[in-house]
């Protein structure tokens, strides 16, 4: 059903009833931002299973602690996306995870999930992909580590051996990069 | 905050790292409360967070759809539940009961139609009944008085045939050169009584012909009894009358007799006599 027609409601809407327990909400949300978290997730854990179960948990978590959300201090969905992409990172550096990849460490997985995830481009997200392929080398490789691999920019810093400042110099330029061609 | 320090601030980068998510919980207060001041801190963190979530939303990838069937199953959330408004638990509860009485009611006020339905179609049925009865009896009356109409009609038919057959005999006697028609007239026994007697010149044969005859009715033990008087001498010609319903001729050939006087009937006893009884000489004629 979802598959066929994407039910919407707009982002207060969506807050209020979220807030008020409607049961109904849950299945709009998920039903508009299950594959846009999933993007995200999958990015990050590029094993299926791990993936749909950190989506899973996602919803859970945002069923469980809509009462926290504060729209005062954000959009819904960054909220939303930042609970997913802290579970991912989690699930990402538990010993769970590490045990599924046979003990690859992050730096390994990193190359790994960048291998994968080149696989996984649906053709609708390819112009996306190449947008930011487009975008100057050195732009590109912040934003895959701290959007694609869950880095930290300070994590993202010491892979890539830069200042902070200069990490976080970077990240902003690639969003304002994105912030044009979208608008 | 001054101007070039808000831009400062926001060059940093620090808003990108606060909508990611990468900044420590001091750090993020530090931000919220610079943007609750600051509008323009405020529209460029919305900025950048509308620029992730388009990203985000470009890059979407469907999950398989047992997720989510998963998901309302672990949230013990009903998964087809669409409308907003839940209804609490006892209503539920209550509910299939009602609907289970309102069925039973139905089908009760169902029954009383059907019932009512059958007393009304009895009714029709026994008043139908009651009119065909009436009409089958009024058939078999009719029937009946038809048949009686119908056994009238066939005695009038079967004596005007008797009669006819008489009357034809008689024009034809009456034309015929070869029969002698000998009238009989009446006698002291019966005055009012008349017969004809049909005598064949050549061969000498006897007809007689009811409808050419006029005697009294015989009783059961009696009948008549035709003669030819020859030479002064009755000679027996054999026995006559209408005892026997389902004798529809009108014509009996008596025996022949070669040669004769006259002719006569006498009312005899039944089979008749050897010789006459003449006190009850009905009719006599000569030839």
């Amino acid at each position: 059903m979802t598959a066929l027609k994407k039910l919407t409601l707009t982002e207060p809407e969506l807050v209020q009833a979220l807030q008020s327990k409607d049961q109904a909400v849950l299945k709009t949300l998920y039903s508009m931002y299950s594959s846009a978290l999933y993007g995200v997730i999958s990015r990050i854990i590029t094993h299926t299973e791990l993936a749909e179960d950190v989506l899973q948990e996602t919803f859970v978590k945002i069923w469980q602690s809509a009462a926290h959300y504060d729209h005062t201090k954000g959009r819904l969905f960054t909220w939303m996306m930042n609970i997913a992409r802290n579970l991912s990172i989690d699930k990402l550096r538990s010993k769970d995870f590490k045990n599924s990849l046979k003990n690859q460490d992050i730096e390994n997985n990193v190359s790994f999930v960048d291998e994968q995830n080149k696989v996984t481009f649906n053709p609708d997200v390819l112009g996306v992909k190449q947008l930011v392929d487009n975008l100057k080398p050195d732009l590109q490789a912040v934003l895959d580590l701290v959007y694609y691999k869950g880095f930290t920019h300070v994590e993202a810093a010491e892979k890539l051996d830069l200042p902070l400042g200069t990490v976080k110099t970077r990240i902003r330029l690639a969003i304002i990069e994105l912030r044009r061609n979208f608008n | 905050m001054s101007v070039e320090n808000l831009k400062a601030y926001i060059e940093s980068g620090v808003l990108e790292l606060y909508v990611l998510g990468d900044l420590s919980p001091e750090e993020t207060l530090q931000v919220e409360e610079i943007a609750s001041q600051n509008p323009e801190v405020r529209d460029e963190i919305a900025a950048i967070e509308q620029a992730m979530e388009q990203y985000a939303m470009q890059n979407a990838v469907e999950p398989s759809a047992d997720v989510e069937t998963r998901l309302f199953k672990n949230l013990g959330l009903s998964e087809v539940e669409e409308n907003v408004n839940v209804q609490p638990e006892p209503i539920y509860t209550e509910e299939p009961r009602i609907i289970r009485l309102d069925g039973s009611d139905a089908k009760v006020r169902t029954l009383r139609y059907a019932l009512v339905a059958c007393i009304a179609l009895l009714v029709v049925s026994t008043a139908a009944l009651f009119i065909t009865y009436n009409k089958l009896n009024a058939a078999h009356d009719q029937i009946a008085s038809l048949n009686l109409d119908k056994q009238k009609f066939a005695g009038v038919v079967s004596k005007l045939e008797f009669e006819n057959q008489g009357l034809d005999n008689m024009a034809a006697m009456a034309d015929s050169k070869e029969w002698a028609t000998i009238r009989m007239a009446g006698q002291a026994f019966s005055p009012a009584s008349k017969m004809k007697v049909y005598w064949n010149k050549k061969d000498k044969s006897v007809l007689i012909n009811y409808v050419a005859m006029d005697l009294p009715k015989t009783d059961a033990e009696h009948q008549y009894q035709l003669w030819a008087l020859v030479n002064g001498k009755p000679v027996s010609l054999g026995v006559f009358g209408k005892t026997d319903s389902t004798n529809n001729e009108a014509l009996v050939k008596m025996q022949t007799i070669q040669e004769a006087q006259a002719f006569a009937v006498t009312l005899e006893p039944m089979g008749g006599s050897v010789n006459p009884t003449m006190d009850k000489l009905t009719v006599m004629g000569g030839v």
